[in-house]
Protein backbone atom coordinates (compact mmCIF):
# COMPACT_ATOMS: atom_id res chain seq x y z
CA UNK A 1 0.00 0.00 0.00
CA UNK A 2 1.50 4.05 -0.36
CA UNK A 3 2.25 5.48 2.33
CA UNK A 4 -0.24 8.19 1.54
CA UNK A 5 -4.11 8.10 1.34
CA UNK A 6 -4.19 8.68 -2.40
CA UNK A 7 -3.14 5.11 -4.42
CA UNK A 8 -0.27 4.45 -6.69
CA UNK A 9 -1.47 3.88 -9.87
CA UNK A 10 0.80 1.83 -12.66
CA UNK A 11 -0.57 3.04 -16.55
CA UNK A 12 0.67 0.89 -19.40
CA UNK A 13 -0.16 2.29 -22.89
CA UNK A 14 1.10 0.18 -25.84
CA UNK A 15 -1.83 1.45 -28.64
CA UNK A 16 0.54 2.48 -31.16
CA UNK A 17 4.35 2.52 -31.88
CA UNK A 18 5.48 4.21 -27.99
CA UNK A 19 5.51 1.83 -24.89
CA UNK A 20 4.77 4.14 -22.43
CA UNK A 21 4.46 3.12 -18.54
CA UNK A 22 3.41 6.10 -16.23
CA UNK A 23 3.19 6.08 -12.01
CA UNK A 24 0.97 8.73 -10.61
CA UNK A 25 0.08 8.72 -6.78
CA UNK A 26 -3.34 10.00 -6.81
CA UNK A 27 -2.97 12.92 -9.94
CA UNK A 28 0.59 13.24 -8.66
CA UNK A 29 3.00 12.42 -11.12
CA UNK A 30 5.75 9.82 -10.26
CA UNK A 31 7.20 8.92 -13.53
CA UNK A 32 6.32 8.88 -17.04
CA UNK A 33 8.72 6.53 -19.35
CA UNK A 34 8.50 6.01 -23.09
CA UNK A 35 10.45 3.66 -25.37
CA UNK A 36 9.66 3.86 -28.41
CA UNK A 37 10.09 1.52 -31.57
CA UNK A 38 10.20 4.48 -34.32
CA UNK A 39 13.66 3.89 -34.81
CA UNK A 40 13.16 -0.08 -35.66
CA UNK A 41 10.59 1.48 -38.02
CA UNK A 42 12.92 3.71 -39.49
CA UNK A 43 15.20 0.93 -40.56
CA UNK A 44 12.66 -0.69 -42.77
CA UNK A 45 10.82 2.29 -43.95
CA UNK A 46 7.60 2.42 -42.67
CA UNK A 47 5.67 0.51 -39.72
CA UNK A 48 5.63 -3.16 -39.27
CA UNK A 49 3.19 -4.45 -36.77
CA UNK A 50 4.94 -7.49 -36.20
CA UNK A 51 7.37 -5.37 -35.86
CA UNK A 52 6.15 -2.96 -33.41
CA UNK A 53 4.21 -5.92 -31.06
CA UNK A 54 7.47 -7.42 -30.98
CA UNK A 55 8.82 -4.10 -29.71
CA UNK A 56 6.49 -3.43 -26.94
CA UNK A 57 6.69 -6.93 -25.82
CA UNK A 58 10.77 -6.58 -25.73
CA UNK A 59 10.51 -2.81 -24.15
CA UNK A 60 7.44 -3.72 -21.70
CA UNK A 61 9.35 -5.32 -18.32
CA UNK A 62 12.14 -2.53 -19.02
CA UNK A 63 9.88 0.40 -19.61
CA UNK A 64 8.04 -0.89 -16.24
CA UNK A 65 11.22 -1.25 -14.30
CA UNK A 66 12.83 1.89 -15.89
CA UNK A 67 9.46 3.89 -14.24
CA UNK A 68 9.72 2.10 -10.88
CA UNK A 69 13.18 3.32 -10.32
CA UNK A 70 12.24 6.32 -11.81
CA UNK A 71 9.62 6.96 -9.21
CA UNK A 72 11.94 5.57 -6.25
CA UNK A 73 9.29 2.80 -5.80
CA UNK A 74 9.03 -1.17 -5.61
CA UNK A 75 6.71 -3.00 -7.76
CA UNK A 76 4.63 -3.59 -4.62
CA UNK A 77 4.01 -0.12 -4.01
CA UNK A 78 1.52 -0.43 -6.71
CA UNK A 79 -2.03 -0.13 -5.64
CA UNK A 80 -4.11 -0.47 -8.94
CA UNK A 81 -2.87 -1.05 -12.96
CA UNK A 82 -4.62 0.65 -15.64
CA UNK A 83 -4.04 0.09 -19.39
CA UNK A 84 -5.18 1.15 -22.69
CA UNK A 85 -7.64 -1.41 -23.84
CA UNK A 86 -8.69 0.77 -27.42
CA UNK A 87 -9.01 1.91 -29.57
CA UNK A 88 -5.06 1.65 -31.22
CA UNK A 89 -3.81 -1.45 -33.42
CA UNK A 90 -4.60 -4.89 -32.28
CA UNK A 91 -1.81 -6.41 -32.14
CA UNK A 92 0.28 -3.58 -30.24
CA UNK A 93 -2.83 -3.30 -27.37
CA UNK A 94 -2.87 -6.99 -27.07
CA UNK A 95 0.97 -6.67 -25.41
CA UNK A 96 -0.12 -3.56 -23.04
CA UNK A 97 -3.30 -5.46 -21.96
CA UNK A 98 -1.51 -9.09 -21.53
CA UNK A 99 0.92 -7.12 -19.69
CA UNK A 100 -1.08 -5.60 -17.45
CA UNK A 101 -3.67 -8.20 -16.36
CA UNK A 102 -0.15 -10.02 -15.78
CA UNK A 103 1.34 -7.13 -13.14
CA UNK A 104 -2.35 -7.02 -12.11
CA UNK A 105 -2.70 -10.37 -11.12
CA UNK A 106 0.87 -10.92 -9.89
CA UNK A 107 0.39 -8.13 -7.36
CA UNK A 108 -2.80 -9.02 -6.15
CA UNK A 109 -4.29 -5.27 -6.99
CA UNK A 110 -7.26 -4.26 -9.61
CA UNK A 111 -7.05 -4.06 -13.07
CA UNK A 112 -8.35 -1.28 -15.27
CA UNK A 113 -8.95 -1.56 -18.86
CA UNK A 114 -9.54 2.67 -20.18
CA UNK A 115 -10.17 4.04 -23.81
CA UNK A 116 -7.14 5.78 -24.96
CA UNK A 117 -9.06 8.79 -25.85
CA UNK A 118 -10.41 9.75 -22.58
CA UNK A 119 -6.50 9.01 -20.93
CA UNK A 120 -5.62 12.18 -22.99
CA UNK A 121 -8.18 14.17 -21.22
CA UNK A 122 -7.36 12.78 -17.95
CA UNK A 123 -3.69 13.51 -18.49
CA UNK A 124 -4.37 17.22 -18.20
CA UNK A 125 -4.87 16.75 -14.28
CA UNK A 126 -1.52 15.81 -13.79
CA UNK A 127 -0.22 19.53 -15.04
CA UNK A 128 -3.36 21.49 -14.30
CA UNK A 129 -5.44 20.39 -11.60
CA UNK A 130 -9.11 18.75 -11.61
CA UNK A 131 -10.35 19.05 -14.65
CA UNK A 132 -13.77 21.33 -14.83
CA UNK A 133 -17.40 19.58 -15.15
CA UNK A 134 -17.80 19.74 -17.98
CA UNK A 135 -14.63 20.68 -20.29
CA UNK A 136 -14.61 20.47 -24.12
CA UNK A 137 -11.79 18.38 -25.62
CA UNK A 138 -10.59 18.24 -29.08
CA UNK A 139 -8.15 15.39 -29.11
CA UNK A 140 -5.95 15.83 -32.38
CA UNK A 141 -3.25 13.49 -33.38
CA UNK A 142 -2.03 10.90 -36.14
CA UNK A 143 -4.95 8.78 -35.72
CA UNK A 144 -7.71 10.91 -34.10
CA UNK A 145 -9.46 14.10 -34.83
CA UNK A 146 -12.19 14.43 -32.38
CA UNK A 147 -14.32 16.93 -30.48
CA UNK A 148 -15.47 15.63 -26.87
CA UNK A 149 -17.78 16.85 -24.46
CA UNK A 150 -16.36 15.67 -21.00
CA UNK A 151 -19.41 15.98 -17.77
CA UNK A 152 -16.77 13.57 -16.28
CA UNK A 153 -13.88 11.86 -17.28
CA UNK A 154 -14.16 8.58 -15.55
CA UNK A 155 -17.62 8.01 -16.22
CA UNK A 156 -19.13 9.90 -19.57
CA UNK A 157 -17.64 11.24 -22.41
CA UNK A 158 -19.76 12.44 -25.27
CA UNK A 159 -18.81 12.50 -28.90
CA UNK A 160 -19.55 15.52 -30.65
CA UNK A 161 -17.43 15.13 -33.91
CA UNK A 162 -14.78 13.43 -35.65
CA UNK A 163 -12.85 13.15 -39.13
CA UNK A 164 -14.57 12.39 -41.97
CA UNK A 165 -11.78 11.17 -43.26
CA UNK A 166 -8.54 11.79 -42.31
CA UNK A 167 -6.74 12.37 -39.19
CA UNK A 168 -5.34 16.04 -38.53
CA UNK A 169 -1.99 14.58 -37.71
CA UNK A 170 -2.19 12.55 -40.98
CA UNK A 171 -2.66 14.89 -42.88
CA UNK A 172 0.81 17.09 -41.37
CA UNK A 173 2.49 13.96 -42.01
CA UNK A 174 0.93 12.84 -46.03
CA UNK A 175 1.54 17.01 -46.77
CA UNK A 176 5.51 16.50 -45.27
CA UNK A 177 6.23 14.13 -47.75
CA UNK A 178 4.81 15.99 -50.77
CA UNK A 179 6.78 18.75 -49.60
CA UNK A 180 9.96 16.30 -49.22
CA UNK A 181 9.89 16.99 -45.59
CA UNK A 182 10.85 13.88 -42.73
CA UNK A 183 8.30 11.39 -40.71
CA UNK A 184 6.95 12.55 -38.40
CA UNK A 185 5.91 16.10 -40.52
CA UNK A 186 4.18 17.51 -37.72
CA UNK A 187 7.40 19.25 -36.30
CA UNK A 188 8.85 19.78 -39.49
CA UNK A 189 6.24 21.41 -40.74
CA UNK A 190 5.24 23.62 -37.69
CA UNK A 191 9.68 24.77 -37.96
CA UNK A 192 9.32 25.14 -42.12
CA UNK A 193 6.24 27.45 -41.50
CA UNK A 194 7.99 30.05 -38.92
CA UNK A 195 9.59 31.15 -41.98
CA UNK A 196 6.65 31.61 -44.47
CA UNK A 197 3.17 33.02 -44.64
CA UNK A 198 -0.31 31.01 -43.42
CA UNK A 199 -2.14 33.34 -46.61
CA UNK A 200 0.20 32.98 -49.03
CA UNK A 201 -2.04 30.27 -50.44
CA UNK A 202 -5.79 30.09 -50.00
CA UNK A 203 -6.05 26.51 -49.40
CA UNK A 204 -9.47 24.94 -48.71
CA UNK A 205 -11.04 24.35 -45.13
CA UNK A 206 -13.03 21.23 -45.33
CA UNK A 207 -16.54 21.26 -43.60
CA UNK A 208 -16.19 25.16 -42.64
CA UNK A 209 -19.78 26.23 -42.24
CA UNK A 210 -21.72 22.81 -42.51
CA UNK A 211 -23.02 23.33 -39.30
CA UNK A 212 -21.11 20.03 -37.71
CA UNK A 213 -18.58 19.72 -35.22
CA UNK A 214 -16.71 17.24 -37.83
CA UNK A 215 -13.49 17.42 -39.68
CA UNK A 216 -12.43 16.94 -43.34
CA UNK A 217 -8.77 17.09 -44.03
CA UNK A 218 -8.65 14.39 -46.95
CA UNK A 219 -9.75 17.53 -49.34
CA UNK A 220 -7.17 19.86 -47.67
CA UNK A 221 -4.16 17.46 -48.21
CA UNK A 222 -5.61 16.97 -51.86
CA UNK A 223 -5.38 20.29 -52.56
CA UNK A 224 -1.60 20.57 -51.44
CA UNK A 225 -0.60 18.11 -53.50
CA UNK A 226 -2.09 18.99 -56.97
CA UNK A 227 -1.08 23.15 -56.33
CA UNK A 228 2.42 22.02 -55.60
CA UNK A 229 2.34 19.43 -58.34
CA UNK A 230 1.09 22.09 -60.33
CA UNK A 231 3.46 24.56 -59.77
CA UNK A 232 6.84 21.94 -60.47
CA UNK A 233 4.86 20.95 -63.46
CA UNK A 234 5.43 24.28 -64.65
CA UNK A 235 8.59 24.59 -63.51
CA UNK A 236 7.83 27.60 -61.00
CA UNK A 237 9.69 27.06 -57.48
CA UNK A 238 7.64 26.08 -54.38
CA UNK A 239 8.22 27.87 -51.65
CA UNK A 240 8.08 25.44 -48.47
CA UNK A 241 7.50 28.05 -45.85
CA UNK A 242 4.65 29.64 -47.65
CA UNK A 243 2.95 25.75 -48.41
CA UNK A 244 3.94 24.66 -44.90
CA UNK A 245 2.52 27.97 -43.23
CA UNK A 246 -0.90 28.24 -45.46
CA UNK A 247 -1.33 24.43 -44.79
CA UNK A 248 -1.18 24.68 -40.90
CA UNK A 249 -3.11 27.67 -40.87
CA UNK A 250 -5.86 25.31 -42.73
CA UNK A 251 -5.54 23.16 -40.16
CA UNK A 252 -5.38 25.29 -36.87
CA UNK A 253 -7.98 27.88 -38.38
CA UNK A 254 -10.85 25.02 -38.58
CA UNK A 255 -9.61 22.75 -35.50
CA UNK A 256 -9.64 26.18 -33.55
CA UNK A 257 -12.89 27.74 -35.19
CA UNK A 258 -14.98 24.25 -34.78
CA UNK A 259 -13.49 23.54 -30.53
CA UNK A 260 -14.99 27.42 -29.76
CA UNK A 261 -18.43 26.40 -31.98
CA UNK A 262 -18.63 23.59 -29.65
CA UNK A 263 -18.10 25.59 -26.40
CA UNK A 264 -20.70 27.76 -27.74
CA UNK A 265 -23.47 25.54 -28.37
CA UNK A 266 -23.15 23.53 -25.59
CA UNK A 267 -21.92 26.90 -23.19
CA UNK A 268 -19.12 25.44 -21.53
CA UNK A 269 -16.23 27.49 -20.87
CA UNK A 270 -13.16 25.24 -20.57
CA UNK A 271 -11.84 23.65 -23.66
CA UNK A 272 -8.54 21.43 -23.20
CA UNK A 273 -6.25 20.50 -26.42
CA UNK A 274 -4.63 17.03 -27.08
CA UNK A 275 -2.84 14.59 -28.47
CA UNK A 276 0.36 14.83 -30.51
CA UNK A 277 -0.74 17.40 -32.79
CA UNK A 278 -1.45 19.63 -29.63
CA UNK A 279 2.39 20.10 -29.59
CA UNK A 280 2.29 22.30 -32.76
CA UNK A 281 3.01 26.18 -32.04
CA UNK A 282 0.60 27.68 -34.25
CA UNK A 283 -2.21 25.52 -32.79
CA UNK A 284 -1.27 26.91 -29.16
CA UNK A 285 -1.48 30.75 -30.33
CA UNK A 286 -4.59 30.62 -32.44
CA UNK A 287 -6.60 28.68 -29.85
CA UNK A 288 -5.55 31.27 -27.19
CA UNK A 289 -6.63 34.45 -29.01
CA UNK A 290 -10.07 32.60 -30.05
CA UNK A 291 -10.37 31.35 -26.64
CA UNK A 292 -9.77 34.74 -24.74
CA UNK A 293 -12.13 36.50 -27.57
CA UNK A 294 -14.61 34.01 -26.30
CA UNK A 295 -13.79 34.12 -22.74
CA UNK A 296 -13.11 30.56 -22.83
CA UNK A 297 -10.29 29.13 -20.96
CA UNK A 298 -7.44 26.42 -22.38
CA UNK A 299 -6.03 24.26 -21.01
CA UNK A 300 -3.44 22.75 -23.03
CA UNK A 301 -0.82 19.89 -21.18
CA UNK A 302 3.18 20.55 -22.03
CA UNK A 303 3.94 18.20 -25.10
CA UNK A 304 5.56 15.49 -23.05
CA UNK A 305 1.87 14.93 -21.98
CA UNK A 306 0.11 15.26 -25.42
CA UNK A 307 1.79 12.30 -27.34
CA UNK A 308 1.10 8.47 -26.19
CA UNK A 309 2.18 8.17 -22.91
CA UNK A 310 1.82 5.96 -19.98
CA UNK A 311 1.10 8.36 -17.33
CA UNK A 312 -2.08 9.64 -19.30
CA UNK A 313 -3.68 5.97 -18.75
CA UNK A 314 -2.37 6.26 -14.71
CA UNK A 315 -4.07 9.74 -14.62
CA UNK A 316 -7.35 8.13 -16.20
CA UNK A 317 -6.77 5.03 -13.83
CA UNK A 318 -6.40 6.87 -10.35
CA UNK A 319 -10.06 9.04 -11.45
CA UNK A 320 -11.39 5.63 -11.24
CA UNK A 321 -10.06 4.22 -8.27
CA UNK A 322 -11.43 7.56 -7.03
CA UNK A 323 -14.94 7.31 -8.23
CA UNK A 324 -15.36 3.88 -7.01
CA UNK A 325 -15.69 2.35 -10.10
CA UNK A 326 -14.99 -1.51 -10.73
CA UNK A 327 -12.05 -2.83 -11.85
CA UNK A 328 -12.04 -4.40 -15.11
CA UNK A 329 -12.32 -8.47 -15.52
CA UNK A 330 -9.14 -10.21 -15.79
CA UNK A 331 -10.54 -11.30 -19.37
CA UNK A 332 -11.22 -7.92 -21.37
CA UNK A 333 -9.82 -8.28 -24.40
CA UNK A 334 -7.94 -5.42 -26.36
CA UNK A 335 -10.38 -3.92 -28.78
CA UNK A 336 -9.02 -2.02 -31.72
CA UNK A 337 -11.79 -0.12 -32.38
CA UNK A 338 -13.11 0.59 -28.79
CA UNK A 339 -15.94 3.63 -29.09
CA UNK A 340 -15.63 6.90 -27.00
CA UNK A 341 -18.37 6.64 -25.40
CA UNK A 342 -16.63 3.37 -23.65
CA UNK A 343 -14.19 5.12 -21.05
CA UNK A 344 -13.69 1.99 -19.63
CA UNK A 345 -14.14 -1.23 -19.66
CA UNK B 1 0.98 -0.94 -64.05
CA UNK B 2 1.08 -2.65 -67.36
CA UNK B 3 -2.32 -3.06 -69.22
CA UNK B 4 -4.00 -6.50 -68.95
CA UNK B 5 -6.51 -7.56 -71.25
CA UNK B 6 -9.29 -7.98 -68.94
CA UNK B 7 -8.98 -4.36 -67.51
CA UNK B 8 -11.86 -2.38 -67.87
CA UNK B 9 -12.05 1.70 -67.11
CA UNK B 10 -14.57 3.49 -66.31
CA UNK B 11 -14.80 7.00 -65.39
CA UNK B 12 -16.08 9.29 -62.61
CA UNK B 13 -16.42 13.07 -62.75
CA UNK B 14 -17.37 13.99 -58.99
CA UNK B 15 -16.38 12.65 -55.80
CA UNK B 16 -19.76 11.00 -55.60
CA UNK B 17 -19.26 9.20 -58.90
CA UNK B 18 -16.67 7.55 -57.47
CA UNK B 19 -18.99 6.49 -54.39
CA UNK B 20 -21.37 4.98 -56.83
CA UNK B 21 -18.67 3.15 -58.90
CA UNK B 22 -17.84 1.89 -55.44
CA UNK B 23 -21.31 1.05 -54.52
CA UNK B 24 -21.59 -0.97 -57.75
CA UNK B 25 -18.12 -2.75 -57.57
CA UNK B 26 -19.38 -3.68 -54.28
CA UNK B 27 -22.13 -6.20 -56.02
CA UNK B 28 -19.04 -7.96 -57.84
CA UNK B 29 -17.41 -8.64 -54.23
CA UNK B 30 -18.06 -11.73 -51.86
CA UNK B 31 -16.24 -13.36 -48.73
CA UNK B 32 -12.51 -13.83 -49.01
CA UNK B 33 -11.94 -11.25 -51.67
CA UNK B 34 -9.16 -8.96 -52.10
CA UNK B 35 -8.99 -5.82 -53.14
CA UNK B 36 -5.86 -4.18 -53.88
CA UNK B 37 -6.79 0.11 -53.97
CA UNK B 38 -3.74 2.46 -56.09
CA UNK B 39 -3.54 5.79 -56.86
CA UNK B 40 -1.77 9.14 -55.76
CA UNK B 41 -2.09 10.77 -53.08
CA UNK B 42 -5.55 12.42 -52.68
CA UNK B 43 -6.78 10.56 -56.06
CA UNK B 44 -9.86 8.97 -54.01
CA UNK B 45 -9.24 6.00 -53.09
CA UNK B 46 -10.74 6.33 -49.61
CA UNK B 47 -13.72 7.94 -51.60
CA UNK B 48 -14.03 4.98 -53.61
CA UNK B 49 -14.25 2.22 -50.30
CA UNK B 50 -16.71 4.56 -48.96
CA UNK B 51 -18.68 3.55 -51.87
CA UNK B 52 -17.42 -0.10 -51.26
CA UNK B 53 -18.94 -0.01 -47.77
CA UNK B 54 -22.37 1.40 -48.82
CA UNK B 55 -22.87 -1.33 -51.56
CA UNK B 56 -21.78 -3.89 -49.00
CA UNK B 57 -24.01 -2.35 -46.26
CA UNK B 58 -21.21 -2.23 -43.35
CA UNK B 59 -21.12 -0.36 -40.32
CA UNK B 60 -19.18 3.00 -41.08
CA UNK B 61 -17.63 5.35 -41.00
CA UNK B 62 -14.57 4.53 -43.45
CA UNK B 63 -12.05 7.23 -42.56
CA UNK B 64 -8.69 6.99 -43.76
CA UNK B 65 -6.75 3.72 -41.93
CA UNK B 66 -3.30 4.73 -42.67
CA UNK B 67 -2.32 5.78 -38.72
CA UNK B 68 -4.22 2.00 -37.71
CA UNK B 69 -2.84 0.15 -40.47
CA UNK B 70 -6.37 -2.03 -40.55
CA UNK B 71 -9.96 -1.27 -39.60
CA UNK B 72 -12.91 -3.84 -39.20
CA UNK B 73 -16.16 -2.57 -40.46
CA UNK B 74 -18.78 -5.42 -39.73
CA UNK B 75 -21.66 -6.01 -42.15
CA UNK B 76 -24.88 -4.53 -40.80
CA UNK B 77 -27.23 -7.37 -43.19
CA UNK B 78 -25.50 -10.17 -42.35
CA UNK B 79 -23.43 -10.15 -45.26
CA UNK B 80 -19.07 -10.11 -45.40
CA UNK B 81 -16.99 -7.64 -42.95
CA UNK B 82 -15.05 -5.00 -44.84
CA UNK B 83 -11.58 -4.75 -43.63
CA UNK B 84 -10.09 -1.69 -44.90
CA UNK B 85 -6.44 -1.61 -44.71
CA UNK B 86 -3.49 0.94 -45.28
CA UNK B 87 -0.21 0.09 -46.40
CA UNK B 88 0.74 3.59 -46.49
CA UNK B 89 3.10 3.31 -42.75
CA UNK B 90 4.24 -0.18 -43.86
CA UNK B 91 7.58 -0.95 -44.61
CA UNK B 92 8.42 -4.30 -46.46
CA UNK B 93 6.56 -7.41 -47.88
CA UNK B 94 3.02 -7.36 -46.25
CA UNK B 95 2.37 -10.84 -44.95
CA UNK B 96 -1.18 -11.99 -43.62
CA UNK B 97 0.16 -11.63 -40.20
CA UNK B 98 1.18 -8.02 -40.57
CA UNK B 99 -2.55 -6.78 -41.58
CA UNK B 100 -2.68 -6.74 -37.73
CA UNK B 101 -6.06 -8.03 -37.58
CA UNK B 102 -8.08 -10.58 -35.43
CA UNK B 103 -10.73 -10.98 -38.09
CA UNK B 104 -11.00 -13.57 -40.23
CA UNK B 105 -10.11 -12.70 -43.86
CA UNK B 106 -11.69 -15.75 -45.24
CA UNK B 107 -15.01 -14.25 -44.18
CA UNK B 108 -14.05 -10.56 -44.87
CA UNK B 109 -13.82 -8.57 -48.01
CA UNK B 110 -10.38 -7.38 -47.37
CA UNK B 111 -9.32 -4.28 -49.04
CA UNK B 112 -5.73 -2.41 -49.18
CA UNK B 113 -4.60 0.96 -49.85
CA UNK B 114 -1.22 1.65 -50.93
CA UNK B 115 -0.46 -2.26 -51.02
CA UNK B 116 0.85 -2.44 -54.94
CA UNK B 117 4.13 -4.20 -54.86
CA UNK B 118 3.50 -5.33 -51.13
CA UNK B 119 0.40 -7.83 -50.80
CA UNK B 120 0.45 -9.50 -53.51
CA UNK B 121 1.91 -12.68 -51.88
CA UNK B 122 -1.94 -12.29 -49.78
CA UNK B 123 -3.99 -14.36 -52.52
CA UNK B 124 -3.00 -15.19 -55.79
CA UNK B 125 -6.40 -13.89 -56.79
CA UNK B 126 -7.34 -10.38 -56.11
CA UNK B 127 -9.20 -7.44 -58.17
CA UNK B 128 -7.10 -4.84 -58.43
CA UNK B 129 -8.29 -1.08 -58.91
CA UNK B 130 -6.32 1.78 -59.97
CA UNK B 131 -7.52 5.16 -59.75
CA UNK B 132 -5.89 8.40 -61.64
CA UNK B 133 -6.70 11.70 -62.97
CA UNK B 134 -8.35 11.77 -66.57
CA UNK B 135 -5.37 13.62 -68.10
CA UNK B 136 -6.73 13.24 -71.94
CA UNK B 137 -4.29 14.12 -74.11
CA UNK B 138 -2.56 16.97 -72.49
CA UNK B 139 -2.70 17.36 -68.90
CA UNK B 140 -5.37 19.63 -67.16
CA UNK B 141 -4.71 23.42 -66.53
CA UNK B 142 -3.19 24.62 -63.59
CA UNK B 143 -5.47 25.53 -61.28
CA UNK B 144 -8.88 23.11 -62.11
CA UNK B 145 -10.07 22.30 -58.59
CA UNK B 146 -9.18 18.85 -57.18
CA UNK B 147 -12.74 18.03 -56.94
CA UNK B 148 -13.29 19.05 -60.06
CA UNK B 149 -10.96 16.87 -62.02
CA UNK B 150 -12.60 13.58 -63.86
CA UNK B 151 -10.96 10.29 -62.38
CA UNK B 152 -10.39 7.37 -64.49
CA UNK B 153 -11.09 3.91 -62.87
CA UNK B 154 -9.67 0.76 -63.84
CA UNK B 155 -10.08 -2.78 -62.94
CA UNK B 156 -8.19 -5.83 -63.66
CA UNK B 157 -8.99 -8.85 -62.62
CA UNK B 158 -6.30 -11.36 -61.27
CA UNK B 159 -6.31 -14.95 -61.01
CA UNK B 160 -8.98 -17.63 -61.53
CA UNK B 161 -11.26 -16.26 -58.78
CA UNK B 162 -12.36 -13.76 -61.46
CA UNK B 163 -11.97 -15.58 -64.57
CA UNK B 164 -15.58 -16.06 -64.43
CA UNK B 165 -16.80 -12.66 -62.95
CA UNK B 166 -17.67 -10.65 -65.93
CA UNK B 167 -16.98 -6.91 -65.07
CA UNK B 168 -18.92 -5.40 -67.24
CA UNK B 169 -21.71 -4.47 -65.51
CA UNK B 170 -20.42 -3.44 -61.81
Amino acid sequence: MSRTDEPIVLGIETSCDETGVGIVRGHTLLANTIASSMDEHARFGGVVPEVASRAHLEAMAPTVEGALAAAGLRLSDVDAVAVTAGPGLAGALLVGVAAAKAYAMGLGVPLYGVNHLAAHVAVDQLEHGPLPKPAIALLVSGGHSSLLLVPDVAQDVVSLGSTVDDAAGEAFDKVARVLGLPFPGGPYIDRAAREGSGTAVAFPRGKYDDGTLDFSFSGLKTAVARWVEAREAAGEPVSVADVAASFQEAVVDVLTRKALQACARYDVKDLLIGGGVAANSRLRVLAQERCDAAGVRLRVPRPGLCTDNGAMVAALGANLVAAGVDPSSLDIPADSSLPITTVHV
Amino acid sequence: MTDRPQSREFRAATAEETRALGARIATLLGPGDLVVLAGPLGAGKTTLVQGLAEGLKVRGPITSPTFVIARVHPSLSGGPALVHADAYRIGGALEIDDLDLDASLAESVTVVEWGEGLVEGLSEDRLEILIKRFEGEERPAAGVPADAEERVIRLTPIGPRWSTTSLTHP
